[in-house]
């Protein structure tokens, strides 16, 4: 009886979003399971949705990661099959993948750049140094 | 009753109308009786909208269309701006609102500015109802109404959902003031510091009902939607999260020009953008452009309308803003390394941080525009704009000291020294004993930098510790929101880094072990409520002598024919225990039920965290010592 009470635990565990055994393996396929796209539901990854495909896209990650692929293979897998939209994180490759991933660190330095170049030349002395908190003097 | 309504909005309309001729001609006094009117007028107008709501008036279509006579009182009250045509009512009331709000609190001595001011409010909400009564009427009638109504949406009935709306609402439309008083001292060209204090105060208006809104929007996904996360960088949230963005860096670079009269092209600037991110985000909402678990009343004539008033408001203030330019020049001189220099570096951050947003956002479609398709999700963000603003936040607690104009750097190496210290510490505990990733002990280490500047500067300003509660009440408030935002951290970062999530699959009777937690399925049983019914689950969950009772429910609404789940949660100090159910399915002949188990700690953190800031945000608006206006 207690063993085939084991069993069925085991076997429950077995059947529908088994974790990996290894809690390092399953944290991959964790932040993986976050990054790909659940291709029948709107805009949410397969870690998300409750949806049948999104399970079976979960199982299949967990499969790859036991069959020792590493994360670069499990999202081209992914790819190969659905295209580039299953992947919440896009590729940094061609014109596209550039400008998505550049913009934001090219404005950013840009920015600084234009900033720092258009600094004051004044000298330290023809600058009055004013506290931040002197107009909130407390009297004593 | 409705035609009733119907009429006071075209009345509305009318005294907005005449409130842009007479604020815009200077008339301080008559604006301000019109303003309020207006809103009076509106406000009775929005009224008879919630009492066809009340009582269940299947002849406006509106009703029909979103609401139910079996559902609680409280969700037929807070349907009413559940869906497209009601929440435009609620945000051209609030436009009004704070049109009345300007009449009666703005006293700036200046009145012909505060006239225009009014006026340009006016204008903004002519256009707002005549969107509303021309492209998205609540008040429509039905020839033949029908006996029972749709139903709101399920996951709306909530009771954080009903609040969310109005305090979104105030923040966004909050801005439309902003703008309005960014326009009229365009046209008076006169911004100045005056004009940066009154400035200030209504952004800060604005801002903290827009952080405490998106906070209740994020704590309702975490325990509605049963995913287990509370930022999904969903289309919709970023949408929140763009004038947020604006609003913070706006409130920083208005204190350099209220303090300084500097920077007074880039805080006008800013004024005028954080509304105009406020229409984008309607804009991207409403129009069904963006696919979103949430976005509704997806339209695309609606869309383009939104889209022409934001290209008409933002082009009217750009075009006053280039006319003016010239005059927005000066202030005293600073260095780089400078109070002005540092929150120039803020608003740099914090405005990247906005533009990344908004290309992830909208990247997608202008891949689709291009032929590609692609998906852009929480990774992109997390690996730009988290690294991004953690620049500022690393740097924050360092500049927060510096002096106007140029800055004491002698001691800077101390602070690097400090800073170094602090993080490595926490980074070197996180890889060794708690065995977290590198990058998560960084960002610990970074939440407590942040709490700890947050208290030295406060400690510094007082000198003496009997003098911390004479400190004005401005002061308070940049310490609490700092500290906040390192809670924040705290929370975000102990929350993503460290949770873990398992899916469950038992049989009644069954137990099995999660995280540390010994679950056992002790019953599920069908229960009903007012217009649901559910599957409610009772599981026990005990570890180390801790019991925890979990009661999760998977609800059905016959009415909108929706399932939603409804999670258990269990509190152990800061973390959550959060239970969701999902599906039955049927293993080898017996029946299993299936449930998310989510262990999430620190998750109370990020609550707290952004409840101090909007706590700081609020003390921040009193006057400091000595100071009126």
């Amino acid at each position: 009886m207690i063993k085939a009470a084991t069993l069925a635990l085991f076997m429950s565990l077995q059947s529908s979003g088994s974790v990996l055994d290894d809690p390092q393996e399953e944290a991959r396929a964790q932040k993986l399971m976050r990054e790909i796209r659940c291709v029948a539901c709107e805009n949410e990854p397969i870690s998300q949705s409750a949806s049948d495909i999104a399970e079976d896209m979960r199982d299949r990650v967990r499969v790859l990661i036991e069959e020792g692929k590493s994360d670069a293979e499990i999202r081209s897998w992914f790819v190969d099959r659905y295209g580039e939209f299953v992947l919440f994180r896009p590729d940094a490759e061609g014109v596209s993948g550039m400008l998505l991933w550049g913009l934001p660190f090219a404005i950013l330095i840009a920015g600084a750049a234009v900033l720092i170049a258009r600094r004051s030349t004044a000298s330290q002395s023809e600058i009055d140094r004013v506290a931040p908190d002197h107009e909130y003097e407390i009297e004593d | 009753m409705i035609e009733f309504g119907h009429f006071l909005a075209f009345i509305g309309f009318s005294l907005s109308a005449l409130l842009t001729y007479v604020g815009l001609k200077g008339d301080r006094r008559l604006a301000g009786f019109l303003a309020i009117a207006a809103f009076l007028v509106l406000f009775v107008s929005f009224l008879t909208i919630v009492r066809a709501f009340l009582i269940s008036d299947f002849s406006v279509a509106l009703v029909t269309n979103n609401s139910h006579t079996m559902k609680p009182f409280i969700y037929k009250f807070a349907g009413t701006w559940g869906n497209h045509e009601g929440s435009m009512a609620l945000w051209c009331l609030v436009m009004a609102g704070f049109g009345a709000a300007g009449a009666y609190w703005l006293r700036t001595g200046r009145e012909v500015f505060e006239a225009r001011t009014l006026g340009v409010q006016g204008l903004l909400t002519t256009g707002a109802l005549a969107y509303l009564l021309f492209a998205s009427s609540p008040f429509t009638r039905l020839d033949n109404p029908p006996l029972q109504g749709g139903d709101l949406n399920p996951l709306l009935q909530d009771p954080a959902l009903a609040a969310h709306p109005p305090m979104l609402y105030l923040g966004y439309v909050g801005y439309s003031f902003v703008f309005a008083l960014a326009a009229a001292g365009l046209i008076e060209g006169r911004i100045d510091q005056i004009w940066a204090r009154t400035a200030r105060r209504w952004a800060m208006a604005a801002f903290v009902p827009l952080t405490l809104g998106i906070a209740l929007g994020s704590y309702w996904a975490y325990y509605e939607l049963g995913w287990g996360g509370w930022w999904f960088w969903d289309p919709v949230e970023n949408a929140s999260l763009m004038p947020w963005l604006v609003g913070a860096a706006l409130l920083h670079s208005v204190i350099v020009t209220e303090k300084r009269g500097s920077f007074r092209a880039w805080t006008t600037l800013l004024a005028v953008m954080a509304f105009c991110f406020s229409i984008l985000g309607a804009f991207l909402v409403r129009s069904g452009l963006l696919t979103s678990v949430h976005a509704f009343a997806v339209d695309p004539l609606r869309g383009s309308l939104l889209l022409g008033g934001l290209l008409f408001y933002g082009g009217l203030a750009l075009a006053l803003f280039a006319a003016r330019a010239p005059s927005l020049k000066g202030g005293p001189e600073h260095l780089l390394i400078s109070r002005e220099g540092a929150l120039m570096g803020n608003n740099l951050v914090i405005f990247v941080a906005t533009l990344t947003v908004l290309l992830g956002t909208m990247f997608p479609l202008i891949a689709e525009a291009a032929g590609e398709v692609m998906s852009v999700g929480e990774p992109y963000f997390n690996l730009t704009f988290t690294p991004i603003m953690a620049i500022a936040l690393a740097v924050l607690p360092i500049v927060q000291a510096w002096s106007w104009g140029r800055a004491d750097v002698s001691s800077l190496w101390k602070w690097g020294a400090a800073f170094l210290l602090i993080v490595g510490v926490f980074a070197l505990f996180g890889v060794g004993p708690m065995n977290i990733p590198l990058l998560s002990g960084v960002g610990f280490g970074l939440g407590v930098w942040l709490i700890g500047g947050a208290i030295y500067e406060l400690a510094r300003r007082a000198k003496l510790p009997r003098r911390v509660f004479k400190l004005p009440k401005r002061v308070w408030g940049m310490t609490l929101a700092h500290a906040g935002l390192g809670v924040f951290v705290l929370g975000a970062v102990g929350e993503t880094s460290l949770r873990s999530h398992t899916t469950l699959a038992l049989e009644v009777g069954q137990s099995t072990e999660v995280a540390g937690w010994a679950f056992t399925l002790e019953d599920v049983d069908p229960i009903e409520g007012p217009n649901w019914y559910a599957d409610k689950a009772t599981l026990t969950a005990t570890r180390g002598g801790v019991e925890a009772l979990l009661q999760p429910e998977k609800r059905i609404y016959p009415a909108a024919r929706m399932p939603t789940t409804e999670t258990a949660i269990h509190k152990t100090g800061l973390s959550d225990l959060y239970v969701a159910i999902g599906d039955r399915r049927t293993v080898e002949g017996a029946p299993r039920w299936t449930f998310e188990v989510f262990v999430n700690p620190m998750i109370d953190l990020i609550y707290w965290g952004v409840l101090l800031i909007g706590i700081g945000g609020i003390l921040s608006m009193f006057p400091g010592r000595g100071k009126s206006g």
